[in-house]
């Protein structure tokens, strides 16, 4: 056991970290406006252009083909760094990984390079107003005709569908609650896009109404019905390690140190973060040597999406304490309201709980 | 970067379980001081730190710590941090370590010394002495398996080691035995919730008791690494940072523990009869045992402007 890197990883840090300071731009607007969104696609032009965007990526889509244990050091540098926030990451974190395991080579080569650079950028298009926690409950369609399907229904809490290109989701293709799912990719401009605006008034999600958008076959991931499956990959990607990397928490508990240290007791609860980040980056190295060896970590990613989400709102709760009245002038407040939605993303934390308790501990369902 | 434990270290702790499973029954808690110590004696487990050129195993800390989780998860009784763990250090260089086991030892840094009147010898701040020459006088403690004397020495020599090697490993192998007792309390609780019945199904199949089960569950989960990293970095400049941040996460996931356990277990488990009582005594014992969570949350505290996190 040890927790060592390598000279090779120490080198791509510095490497990294070198670039970084070179080229992080100041705070972009909120990537939900219009002029924002432009913004932090340049940015992620800009990252694509250094082969910094997808680091653990194959060559041929645009990557470095970064270990795991380097796309951590990434993370970590990216966020220590104060970059922007990535306008790609439903793409890049959550249908990537899909599109790799499950996707025709056509599919990868026709989709992946434009995630990569930002040329497209993908919204999910999960939740409908009746099918929340219950996603399988979905009702939204998918027709067969000649050539494709025509995708009929009402998607909503469609992250980033207000200004991005492409969606991906679920629709029925039959009855059958789980195996009736078939997992389509479109692109977004013939379908009515509503945004809607977030508790900050900007628009960082959107409703999807389809009605009888026309998609060819070679926009099905996987084969009609096995779109439960595939999405489950897809969504312990969003749980786990994939879209939550240890480098923002780390990066967020060390600000909120140095805002703490004034005040000994609310320092004591700040220290108290600082520790649970640490133990979160541990805990994700000793992931990836399981990952990194062909395990798979299955129903475990919900413990993690729990810890990281409510160690996120409890240090940026802290931080409005600490702050008071002057919070909402600085990131603080926006970061607060980011981690607000944590627990109830990606399957609320309630959901998540009776996961552990019935695949992990083996309670009764 | 190799974040997981060998198979050296796994198959050592599966020894220790397995001995202790035979030899440290939970009825040996109410009957018997040191159940499993000489056979446990025998598999090495208290000469693991000891050098090989001084007849010990010639381990480091971190080959220990699952071991050490198991002592934990059997409650295993007696001063087994303070003989396992502290002497090899506090004792450097006399040949009595080769002993060890067989000779019981007692230390405390300061304050009061656990089980000291099991003892063969005893360590009080930097002097050691045998048993012939203190006064003993009990303290009132939690844990009935654990308990605490207040030590006057009537003649002692100095110690041949020091102290600076051995409480930090010392605070990192209680951190681990912590783990281990949140271990057997989250695992003992899952079980009476499956078994225990109420409104015509198992309490285990309500939200309510799931959710604070899975709570304890990420609590152990995410604290057992920052115990694994303390004794990984013993010799590295984060080394004060890193021990008291493990102590103070063992501590918090095993309070956790025992506060669920009481409440899964409801009634039964307020009892003197249930054996769930050695688990909470020890899981508040060791809790406090070398600084509790916000001692050694203000130590991380002090220590962070100095420590680098990234190599």
């Amino acid at each position: 056991m040890d927790l060592d890197f390598t000279r090779a990883e120490q080198d791509f840090r510095t490497e990294i970290r070198g670039w970084l300071a070179d080229h992080v731009p100041a705070a972009l607007p909120s990537m939900d406006t219009s002029d924002g969104f432009a913004a932090h696609r340049a940015w992620e032009a800009e990252l694509a252009a250094a082969r910094l965007s997808v680091v653990s990526w194959p060559i041929e889509y645009g990557g470095r083909a970064a270990s795991l244990i380097e796309w951590l050091i990434f993370e970590e540098e990216y966020w220590a760094a104060g970059a922007p926030g990535r306008v790609t990451q439903n793409g890049i974190f959550l249908l990537a990984p899909t599109l790799m395991r499950f996707g025709t080579e056509d599919q990868r080569t026709r989709w992946l390079p434009g995630m990569a650079t930002a040329e497209h950028v993908w919204a999910q298009a999960w939740s409908e107003p009746e099918a929340g926690s219950d996603l399988a409950a979905l009702t939204s369609r998918a027709e067969r005709v000649d050539g494709g399907w025509r995708l009929h229904g009402h998607k909503t809490w469609s992250s980033r569908a207000a200004y991005a290109s492409h969606g991906f989701g679920l629709f029925r293709t039959s009855g059958e609650r789980h195996r009736g799912l078939t997992y389509f990719l479109f692109p977004l401009d013939e379908v009515e896009v509503r945004p809607i605006a977030q508790l900050d008034g900007e628009h960082g999600f959107a409703e999807l109404h389809f009605d009888g958008v026309f998609v060819p076959d070679d926009m099905v991931l996987g084969e009609p019905g096995e779109g439960w499956r595939i999405a489950m990959a897809t969504t312990s990607s969003e749980r786990g390690l994939a879209l939550r990397s240890p480098g923002r928490f780390l990066a967020t508990a060390d600000r909120l140190l140095r805002l703490a240290a004034p005040d000994p007791v609310l320092a004591d609860r700040a220290a108290r973060c600082w520790i649970d980040a640490e133990a979160y980056r541990l805990h994700t190295f000793a992931t990836a040597r399981r990952l990194t060896e062909g395990a798979e970590i299955g129903s475990a990613t919900s413990m993690g999406k729990v810890f990281w989400s409510e160690l996120d709102l409890r240090m940026h709760t802290l931080a409005m304490e600490l702050l008071g009245e002057r919070a909402a002038a600085t990131s603080w407040h926006d970061g607060f309201l980011f981690a607000l939605a944590g627990p109830i993303y990606a399957g609320t934390n309630e959901i998540q709980r009776s996961i552990i308790a019935e695949r992990v501990l083996g309670l009764p369902r | 970067m190799n974040f997981a434990f060998t198979d050296d270290q796994l198959a050592l702790a599966a020894t220790v379980r397995d001995v202790l499973r035979a030899h440290c029954p939970p009825q040996a808690l109410r009957t018997e001081r040191v159940p499993g110590w000489a056979e446990l004696a025998a598999t090495g487990f208290f000469t693991a730190l000891v050098p090989d050129a001084a007849g010990g195993l010639g381990l480091e800390l971190i080959d220990l710590v699952p071991a050490l989780e198991e002592t934990g998860r059997a409650c295993l009784p007696g001063p087994v941090v303070e003989t396992a763990v502290a002497v090899p250090y506090l004792l450097k260089g006399l040949p009595e370590l080769t002993k060890l086991g067989a000779l019981t030892v007692s230390a405390a840094h300061d304050g009061l010394a656990p089980d000291a009147d099991l003892a063969d010898l005893v360590v009080m701040g930097p002097r050691v002495t045998t048993r012939d020459r203190v006064r003993l006088a009990p303290a009132p403690g939690a844990d009935p398996c654990r308990r605490m004397f207040e030590v006057s020495l009537t003649g002692s020599d100095e110690l041949p080691g020091s102290w600076a090697a051995a409480l930090p490993r010392a605070t990192v192998a209680t951190a681990a035995q912590l783990i281990g007792v949140a271990r057997h309390l989250l695992d003992t609780s899952v079980g009476y919730a499956r078994a225990r019945t109420q409104f015509g199904g198992p309490i285990g199949g309500f939200q309510a008791v799931k959710h604070m089960l899975a709570d304890v569950a990420i609590a152990i989960e995410f604290a057992a690494p920052l115990v694994s990293r303390a004794a990984l970095t013993l010799e590295r400049p984060s080394a004060v940072r890193d021990v008291s941040a493990a102590k103070a996460a063992a501590s918090e996931a095993a309070a956790l523990a025992a506060r669920t356990a009481l409440q899964v277990h409801g009634a039964i488990g307020y009892t003197y009869e249930l054996d769930l009582r050695f688990w909470l005594a020890r899981a508040w014992s060791l809790s406090a045992a070398y600084g509790g969570a916000a001692e050694h949350r203000a130590i991380v505290r002090a220590e962070l402007p100095g420590a680098a996190r990234f190599p």
